[in-house]
This record gives C-alpha cells, structure tokens and sequence, in this order.
C-alpha cells in the first residue's frame, strides 16, 4: 500500500466502494467505449442493487459515465447532467451470487452501430476498481496502468505487431493479456503500458485489416485523483 | 546535528520494506533521519518512485482538500434522504456561540467539526478518505482544529499528515482499514490513531511519544462492530468519528504528559486484526446484527428502501 492509499482519495462520499468505485468504473467505461454516450443501461448487481440508492452508486456510475472525476461536486447532479448531454440512461438491479458483490455492467447502444457495446466493472474496495468484461470478452485492468486494447480478428502474429509498433518508439510493456471469444474468433490484447500510447501507434495498428478496434486510455493517476497529481 | 549529515543517496535503500512501526523507526535510526514524518515522506517518494517534492505537494492538496470539507460542512445545515441526520454540526455550531460548551471552546470545536466532515460525506460533499470515507471526519475535525489553534506552520501540518498516513499504512500492512474485514475499530479506531500520532507530531519528534498516543487511541475502541443503519454511512458512523476524534485528543495529551504505552503500537494492530476476524460477519459492515438489526434500524431501513429514489435531485 502507499501513504496516498491510506490518505485518499479526495472524492465524493459517501463510499469510497460504493461511490467512488462507482464512479470510476463509469469513467473506464466511457473511456474504453470512446465515443458521445447517446443511451446507456446500468445494471448494478448484488451490495450495488441493495445499497446503491444510499450511497449514490447510480448518480456516481452515471457521472463517471458522463466524464465526471471522484471528486467533482456535480457527482449528484448527473442525472440533470445526462438530460443536458441529451443521453438517455435507465437502470436494472439484479441479485446474482455469481458476481462480486459490487458489479455494475454498463452497456451503451448507439442509433449508428448495429451492437451494443458492453463494459463491466467491479468495485474492489477503498475506491479501487477492475475492468472484467468488454463485450463478452474477459480482461482485467484497473486504470493504474497506461493501456492499449486493441480488438483484432485472431490471426497468428499479432501480439508481434503490437510489440514491434511500441517498441519502435520507446514504450515498454509492463504487462499484457490476450483474450478469444471462442465462437466469433474476434481477439483482445490489453497492454499495460509504462508509458503513454503515442497516437501515432494506434493509428498504425487501426490501418492493419485484421484489426477491428484501438483504445488508448492514459493511466487514472496523472489527471483523475487529485491526490495523483504531479 | 551531531552527527554527519548523509545525503538522500546514502540513506535512501532502493526500496523500503516494512511490516509495521518498530522497523520504521529502525530505518529512522539507521538513516538519521529527525522525524517520523520526514522518514514516511522519504518511504513513500522511494517506493512510489516520485520526487520528494512530489510528494510533499501532494500531501499539500491533501491538506487543502481537507479544510474545504470542514468549511463545506459548515456551510449548511446538512440533512440526508434517510431522514436520519438534521443539521448536527448546524446545532453544534449554534451551541458553540451561544456559549454551551461544557469543556471550553476547544472540544466544541472538534466536536463540531468532526461532524461537518462526517456529515458532508455523507451528503455527498468532497472529502478526503483517511483511512475511509466513513471515518474522513476524524483528521480534519481534530488534528486540524488543534493545528490552527495553536498556529502551527503549514509545513509542520504537513509533516504530521505523513506521520498519520504511516500509522496508517502500518495497520494496513499488519491487519487491514477495512469496516468489511475487522468492523469499525478499523476504520474509526485506525482513524483515531492516525490522529493522535500526528497530533503529537506537533509538539514533540520523539517517536516513543508517537507510538504510545497512536497505540492509546487505538487500544481504546478494540473490538468496535461496524453496524450501520440501512447500510448508509450515517448512523452511527458519524457519531463515531466524533468519538474517535476526542479520544484522539485525549491520547495525544497523554502521550505528551510523558504516559508511555505498555503494548507496543505494532503489537496493538496485531490484536486488533485477530478480534477483527474472530468478529462475526454480521457486525462487520454487512447491516445484519447491532444497530442495523434494532427494531428502530429495521424501521428505517424499511422505509428507506421504499422511498428512496435513484437522483437525489429528483
């Protein structure tokens, strides 16, 4: 642990789990769906579904959802925020012992895409979250890291290609999953980076055929937390 | 300084590892380093790898963020949804300058204040969690209040929030922070010990001082259930971190009238986490026995449940 686990994060109370995780699972969602939210259903489950209302987990995952940091004040005025954006939300509570007890799955449709698209999340206590699933495909990060996902149809070689385009220009991978839905064959690879992913990468890797997807998301650290910042 | 003075380069290992605050103030010795304070900010800037001025400003926005939540928790009369908290720092307040104190002045103060955050919190105001949301009132309500009413020099405040922050990480590295894993005696009770350490941390370096404040206060509220009402972070969250404020005081000011503690800090958190795990599960944050399971609790979290809507501003 750090001194800054310990005294922090400066957020919107009242639950670093239930608010702030909320909060910043929305935000990783908004992030790895990079695009305007036009509609968005939030299915909270299990502790979320039966002490979200007290804890503002709803507001909080919609706000974060909108682009809302932990610690900005209009955390309970989001739903006004989304009315205002022109995004529309409705939300499911759901029980389900097969998920961690504060599980929030959040899927945005778009009138343009002939998908849904499908993040969840999990709040992992003290304000500390996970991504687990992205559209069906299991991963796991947490915003610690600078990340590259990149969605490719499953050809062999593509971790290469990944890992020659950052090398080339300097960025080390501390970390790196890669993860197949059996039945469409479509394939993630989730870098965590020690630096940025310079735009010019994924630009490069958007231009390779096999490749159907590329999200950069800076690490949280340097401009989400308050007490992060350099 | 007697001694030679080192430069960072000698004293500084590549990292520092330890399990609580015997080794940390080994490391004190080693290094020669004056403070306790000094050594966390050294501990935290080689691990995390940061300048050390870094982390300093950083623990400055701490600080900062601090004072808006008493200052925002003063500002109105705080009430919540569940009906459960009316105005207690807005009546407190009023108390205060109609001349009620019991104890002078002071106490009220930290009373007071301790309530603003709490409540703010609550209210979803901005807080900073030290070591949680729902004991963020403790820090600011008490350390700070005594802070200022001695005008202590921003850069001593700030020292003592790393002195705080390292009893903290040292009861997280040997039992946890969590109300979920040993109830409230964790949160509220680390809170407080967190407190008291820093407030002696302004009057004296010597760390058997530190030590025996931060394993006072902890001592105290061994075995502290966490059963909140409904769930909500409100009763009887916030009237525990006025209590782990004022016992902070109190061990902080026994510490500096030379009281020394006779379990060590470190050997205090180790029994704090083995009642925290002979706790049952029902008085560990999961609203099923205690408070929650009052006939009075059950009501409330009945009619909460009921007319609670998503938007609070709806």
């Amino acid at each position: 642990m750090a001194i800054f686990d310990v005294m922090g994060p400066i957020m919107i109370g009242p639950s670093s789990s239930h608010t702030a995780g909320a909060a910043k699972i929305g935000y990783l969602a908004r992030c790895v769906y990079g695009k305007p939210v036009q509609h968005v259903r939030i299915t909270l489950y299990n502790s979320f579904a039966e002490t979200g209302r007290g804890h503002g987990t709803h507001m909080a995952l919609l706000a974060g959802i909108l682009g809302l940091h932990v610690d900005d004040a209009r955390i309970r005025h989001s739903f006004a925020l989304a009315r205002e954006q022109g995004a529309t939300v409705t939300f499911e509570e759901v029980l389900d012992p097969e998920k961690h007890p504060n599980t929030a799955v959040i899927t945005f449709t778009d009138a343009g895409d002939r998908h849904p698209f499908v993040v969840e999340g999990i709040s992992v206590g003290g304000g500390a979250v996970k991504i687990v699933g992205i559209n069906g495909t299991r991963v796991d990060f947490s915003g610690k890291h600078n990340l590259l996902l990149v969605a490719y149809a499953d050809v062999p070689g593509m971790m290469g290609i990944i890992g020659d385009r950052l090398a080339e220009r300097g960025v080390n991978i501390a970390y790196a999953q890669i993860s197949r839905d059996r039945n469409t064959r479509a394939a993630m690879a989730i870098m965590k980076l020690d630096q940025p992913c310079p735009d010019a990468v994924a630009a490069e890797l958007k231009a390779d055929h096999h490749v159907t997807d590329v999200v950069t998301i800076p690490r949280l650290g340097v401009e989400y937390e308050r007490t992060e910042e350099d | 300084m007697s001694a030679p003075k080192k430069t960072e380069a000698t004293v500084r290992p590549r990292r520092f590892r330890i399990h609580g605050l015997s080794d940390a103030r080994e490391y004190m010795k080693t290094g020669h380093l004056a403070t306790l304070g000094e050594f966390f900010v050294l501990y935290e800037a080689t691990n995390q790898d940061l300048p050390r001025s870094t982390v300093v400003s950083r623990m400055e926005t701490v600080l900062e963020a601090m004072r808006q939540s008493v200052s925002q928790g003063l500002a109105h009369a705080n009430t919540t949804r569940s009906g459960m908290i009316d105005a207690g720092a807005a009546r407190m307040d009023r108390f205060l300058a109609e001349g009620g104190s019991l104890l002078g002045t002071g106490f009220s103060t930290v009373v007071r204040n301790t309530l603003a955050v709490a409540e703010n919190n609550a209210c979803m105001g901005c807080i900073v969690a030290a070591p949680t949301a729902g004991a963020s009132g403790v820090l600011p309500g008490a350390y700070l209040t005594v802070a200022d009413n001695f005008q202590i020099p921003q850069s001593r405040i700030v020292q003592g929030l790393f002195v705080a922050g390292g009893i903290g990480e040292c009861i997280a590295l040997q039992a946890s922070l969590s109300g979920s894993q040993h109830g409230c005696q964790a949160e509220n009770g680390s809170a407080s010990a967190m407190t008291a350490a820093a407030l002696v941390s302004l009057f004296t370096d010597d760390p058997d001082a530190i030590e025996s404040a931060a394993a006072f206060a902890l001592k105290s509220v061994l075995g502290l259930v966490c059963d909140p009402v409904a769930g909500l972070v409100e009763v009887p969250c916030i009237k525990r971190n006025v209590m782990a404020a004022v016992n902070a005081v109190a061990s902080a000011e026994m510490a500096l009238a030379g009281i020394r503690t006779v379990i060590p800090f470190d050997e205090v958190v180790q029994a704090m986490g083995r009642i925290g795990r002979d706790m049952p599960v029902s008085l560990k944050e999961t609203s099923l026995g205690g408070l929650a399971a009052t006939p009075a609790g059950l009501h409330i979290a009945e009619a909460f449940r009921k007319n609670a809507g998503l938007d609070q501003d709806a």
